[in-house]
């Protein structure tokens, strides 16, 4: 997986990027709030933060191309929660509150998304201590953007290795198999490397406490 | 004179460490050896010989806590102290330890965070950490990329910056884990340089015989948890029957007569 997969308009240079990392925090978290906060009714509310947040992807430099395909991602999964309440009700009510689902969800996964975009991941995690995270949510956000890239580099191997020693193309349930034991296998390797992880960190001194630069 | 008091203070002692895994396999037996102020050991033998295992014993990495094994973990003495839990801490500052793999070693976001941890966690202000990774970081060439992200690194790049975060702790004693496997030649000499700079007594594990030859002046041959050998590279290295013996071949520089 290339490093810049996460965030790949992370490190550019145009105002977006250089605006101070916690205004832009909080300034996506106000977009979530009130998102989150305004009726499906007041809809105009919901397209001006809509139309804000595109402009400031056009601003950041952000291709709409990527967009879509984010959200070609993210819509699908959005959806299967947003339909959850009319399929409740037999599909005669409950197309509002869907619509609402849908409009909140993807507002705040584009906010977000304009927000790792125009900012450097270990940027944004000390922004996010200076507005009040714990310090051990910090550090789990940390290995997980760290250690993600490592973890699916492995499983990569993996798959390159079986697929070297695949002759015939097998039925569903024996790829799945195959999968799952894939699967396993990183789960195996992922905890020892946390062993040699928790190992090299207690070798430089640690002793539970976190301590940071900031 | 300054010889003989030194003989007596010996940085590091091992005195008949024995180790078994949790499943009850026999890891280490009877290891004994001193290592004296500024020495460089190698640490030789075939996979599986507990060459890593030893090393993990250096710093207090093993026995686990849980282990139970008090009278095995005052095996291990640094700078005259039991590596026992309770001197756990003063003996990770004076042992450093740089493991095989530098993507275990480098868990920061940044590289300044990375070579800051061990500092920081020693309780050093914040001042003197930043001195020190600036320090470190010129050392071993790198102080451009400070503020770069550890992703972004090449694997030769990720190995220093790992060397950088050990040294930073100003540790008596390094411990290092294949310290050039997956370097290419360039790198590999690079490294060996840096290596040959630092002071500290170290103690060098690794398949790569003809580095052995370069930096250390003494080797230790281990094999099935037992130390066979114990002396001179040039000496040791150049017994056929000895190395072949225990899964090793001697150097060519030797066979060919370069050294």
């Amino acid at each position: 997986m290339p490093r810049d997969f996460l965030d790949p308009f992370s490190r550019g240079s145009t105002i977006c990027h250089r605006l101070p990392d916690r205004l832009k925090l909080i300034m996506v978290l106000a977009v979530i709030v009130a998102a989150m906060l305004v009726p499906a009714a007041y809809w105009p509310v919901h397209g001006c933060l809509a139309a804000a947040l595109f402009l400031a992807m056009s601003i950041a430099g952000i291709p709409l191309r990527y967009l879509l395909v984010r959200l070609l991602f993210f819509l699908p999964m959005i959806l299967g929660l947003a339909i959850a309440v009319p399929a409740s009700n037999g599909f005669a009510r409950g197309w509002d509150v869907a619509l609402t689902v849908l409009m909140r969800g993807t507002l705040s996964f584009m906010g977000v998304l304009w927000l790792v975009n125009t900012t450097p991941f270990d940027r944004l995690l000390v922004a996010m201590r200076r507005l009040g995270l714990p310090q051990t949510l910090a550090a789990i956000l940390s290995f997980m953007y760290r250690y993600i890239f490592v973890v699916f580099d492995e499983l990569q191997r993996m798959r390159e290795a079986r697929r070297a020693r695949s002759f015939t193309r097998r039925g569903f349930f024996a790829a799945w198999q195959s999968n799952a034991q894939l699967i396993g296998m990183l789960l195996i390797r992922s905890m020892d490397r946390a062993e040699r992880v928790h190992g090299a960190m207690c070798a430089r001194g640690f002793d539970g406490e976190i301590r940071t630069l900031e | 004179m300054s010889s003989t008091v030194s003989a007596q203070n010996p940085v590091l002692r091992v005195a008949k460490l024995s180790y078994r895994y949790p499943s009850g396999q026999l890891a280490l037996k009877d290891i004994s050896f001193d290592v004296q102020p500024g020495d460089r050991v190698g640490l030789v033998g075939p996979n599986g010989a507990g060459k890593t295992t030893l090393l993990l014993h250096l710093n207090g990495l093993l026995p686990g806590a849980d282990a139970g094994v008090e009278e095995n973990a005052s095996a291990v003495e640094v700078c005259g102290l039991p590596a026992t839990q309770a001197h756990l801490r003063e003996i990770r500052k004076q042992v450093g330890f740089l493991f095989q793999d530098p993507d275990d070693q480098l868990f920061c976001p940044t590289v300044r965070e990375d070579v800051a941890f061990g500092p920081l966690n020693l309780g050093l202000s914040k001042e003197e950490v930043l001195r020190r990774v600036e320090e470190q970081l010129a050392a071993v060439g790198l102080s451009e990329i400070e503020s770069r992200n550890t992703l972004q690194l090449s694997y030769g790049e990720r190995k220093r910056v790992c060397l950088a975060g050990v040294l930073a702790c100003d540790p008596q004693v390094l411990a290092l884990d294949e310290p050039t496997s997956n370097l290419d030649p360039r790198a590999r000499r690079g490294f060996m340089n840096l290596l040959e700079q630092f002071p500290a007594a170290q103690i060098i594990a690794s398949h790569d015989l003809e580095l052995i030859l370069d930096l250390c002046s003494r080797v230790l041959v281990l094999d099935q948890g037992r130390l066979q050998a114990d002396g001179a590279p040039e000496v040791i290295f150049a017994n056929q029957r000895l190395m072949e013996l225990h899964g090793l071949e001697v150097p060519l520089s030797i066979r060919y007569g370069q050294r």
